[in-house]
């Protein structure tokens, strides 16, 4: 057994092993410092206490010094220990109808992943459609954009990444060197990135803020309403990004049958189609009609739910699987998140703040909607969606109702574009894979993804402007 | 017998360090020993990526950071038959190492435990403005290593 010396000075060690408690404490500090200081002028005690904890939230979600979802934890306890609500109240917020959603959709998108059905079908389109290098690199761009209309873009990319890998290889691109090699992972990691903001499916982000939309005003958001507002973006970015990306990389190869082989190959390997594809293909396809019809009348997490039950009656998946493919952590950030957004309206902090540290600039509803925009698209290139939206949407819908926006319309206005991670592999983990196939530079990355930042930022504006009051959607109430 | 160090890396490899280095060892009738780290960094920041903000569960997420630490090894091997392959052209005596690990720590290690005479490095380009914040960790191996060390910018 060899033991590793520390060779680094003595104070430099100490140092580094009192960083992370001198943070706990400066975070404890900051908690105190609000909660001690005398209540301001308009707000309430409870409203004050809410702060703080917000405070300490969104510390600990941009710096992620703990995991998101013990955050969330920290707010789920501190919120009732504080007072701020009570707590029954606290934990029957957590029971919203928008984790339930979450929960079903996570274990549908587990279910389709388990029986392999979502490879089958990217693999089958791949090899009749990618016949071409550019007919190959759209059909992967656009293949990761209409999956992450049904399912995690998350999951997409982790499940086309070994498809793409083996493509370059076959394709012998050298990472780092070749453009089409580049490409072929942007197309992969940028087209899970637009395609996941289409529907309530791509991410959790969604039913999360339209869960704190219905905590705090009691409006709900349609699912097939928010795909006709959304699609009109997804339907611009998509070719935009495919422009810009084959004009800053011009694609270096002439053919891509090796490719082709590499796909009929894997799809040998999957065999015939299976008796548990269809069927969870088929209560995949149905439960998105129920959603998209009935949805309003039954409720989003009913059917999800319904359709997880299915699946058990039909013995299409066991529990084992479906434990091994979801992400029940992650559970908790969202009811944590929604707790918090709720306890910051009921508790007045939330017009406060509104009042207090925007009401000088906020004047107009489009005004508004740019800025919530804005800031949602830059901070979700640093920190997790979820947690931005658990920071601007409460402190948003405060502003909507002082101004008689309709508060859905802010919903829209953060929701959207916090799934718009373009520029690092910390924004979301579509990019960080990317990156890790060695074919793209994180400065590739930065360099292209402001600039798609900036243009998705322009274009979901123009498309509030233009297209929201031709389907009877305006910033008014 | 001297030995001459070659390391390479998931960060960065050079044919021109690779060349300089057989053609070193040649010159100084060396040993070569190519090294090629696996650097886990990427692959780990995509797994805790996952588990942390991602919304699916550990299979998935272990499978995509196998596959990813496959194609690691996979870009290893090819390196170092490379590397082989210019030391067998130019009669040189060759042993190729894949390790896993802290990028200093295992060249500074290595470089003590093998003594090793000549340490070839590959350093990742730098923006200039960069070179200001931040140092590469092949810059800081030529600090504390014990013998010479050359370094070359990836490419």
């Amino acid at each position: 057994m060899s033991v590793e010396i520390d060779t680094r000075p003595i104070w430099v060690i100490l140092i580094l092993k009192a960083l992370r408690p001198a943070f706990y404490l400066a975070v404890a500090l900051v908690f105190w410092g609000l909660i001690a200081m005398p209540t301001p002028e308009g707000l309430s005690p409870e409203g004050q206490k809410a702060i703080a904890i917000f405070a300490v939230c969104l510390i600990l979600w941009v710096s992620n010094i703990v995991p998101l979802a013990i955050t969330s934890l920290l707010a789920i306890v501190l919120v009732p220990v504080m007072g701020v609500l009570p707590t029954r109240e606290t934990y029957a917020i957590f029971g919203n109808e928008a984790v339930f959603f979450i929960l079903g959709a996570f274990i549908l998108a587990g279910a389709i992943m388990h029986v392999g059905l979502s490879t089958r079908i990217a693999l089958n389109i791949m090899g009749r459609f990618g016949r071409s290098p550019r007919q190959l690199l759209i059909i992967i761009f656009l293949l990761a954009a209409v999956l992450s209309f049904f399912m995690s873009e998350h999951a997409v990319a982790a499940m086309l990444f070994p498809i793409v890998l083996e493509i370059s290889k076959g394709l012998g691109l050298k990472p780092g060197k070749s453009n089409y090699g580049k490409l072929l992972f942007f197309a992969l990691a940028w087209g899970c990135v637009i395609g996941g903001v289409a529907t309530f499916l791509g991410g959790a982000r969604v039913p999360l803020a339209i869960g704190i939309l219905k905590e705090t005003t009691g409006a709900t958001i349609g699912f097939l309403d928010y795909t006709i507002a959304v699609l009109p973006l997804v339907l611009v970015m998509m070719p935009v990004g495919y422009f810009f990306l084959t004009r800053s990389y011009p694609i270096d190869v002439t053919d891509v049958d090796k490719a082709h082989g590499v796909l009929v190959h894997r799809l040998k390997n999957l065999g015939k189609i299976s008796y548990r594809e269809y069927a969870v293909g088929l209560v995949m396809a149905l439960t998105i009609i129920s959603w998209m019809s009935l949805g309003r009348s039954l409720g989003l997490a009913t059917i999800a739910l319904s359709a997880v039950v299915v699946l058990f009656i039909f013995k299409l998946v066991k529990w084992k699987d479906i434990e091994e493919y979801v992400n029940w952590g992650i559970i908790l950030m969202y009811g944590g998140a929604i707790i918090l957004g709720t306890a910051l309206d009921r508790s007045g902090a939330a017009s406060w703040l509104v009042t207090e540290a925007l009401g000088a600039w906020a004047t107009t509803p489009w005004m508004v909607f740019a800025v919530f925009s804005f800031l949602a698209i830059f901070l979700t290139e640093a920190m997790s969606n979820a947690a931005v939206i658990a920071i601007l949407l409460p402190v948003s819908i405060g502003l909507a109702e002082k101004l008689s926006m309709d508060p859905a319309i802010v919903t829209y206005a953060i929701a959207v574009p916090a799934g718009l991670a373009f520029m690092f592999p910390m924004s979301t983990p579509a990019n960080a894979i990317a990156v890790s196939s060695n074919h793209i530079k994180v400065r590739d990355m930065v360099k292209g993804g402001f600039i798609m930042c900036i243009t998705s930022w322009v274009v979901f504006n123009l498309v509030a402007a233009w297209w929201w009051p031709l389907i009877g959607m305006g910033y008014s109430r | 017998m001297k030995k001459v160090l070659i390391v390479l890396s998931t960060s960065g490899t050079s044919e021109e360090a690779i060349d300089y280095a057989v053609k070193r060892a040649k010159k100084d009738g060396a040993g070569l020993i190519a090294l090629y780290l696996l650097e886990t960094g990427l692959a780990s920041e995509v797994f805790d990526k996952f588990s942390d903000i991602g919304f699916i569960g550990d299979k998935p997420s272990t499978q995509l950071s196998e596959s990813i630490m496959k194609e690691y090894r996979q870009r290893g091997y090819e390196e170092l038959g490379k590397v082989q392959i210019r030391a067998m052209e130019e009669g040189v005596e060759f042993e190729p190492l894949m390790e896993q690990g802290d990028f200093m720590l295992k060249v500074l290690s290595l470089i003590k435990t093998m003594d090793v005479s000549t340490a070839v490095l590959v350093k990742r380009r730098k923006r200039s403005f960069l070179k200001y914040f931040s140092r590469s960790m092949a810059d800081e191996v030529k600090e504390k290593a014990l013998c010479e060390v050359v370094l070359f910018e990836e490419g």
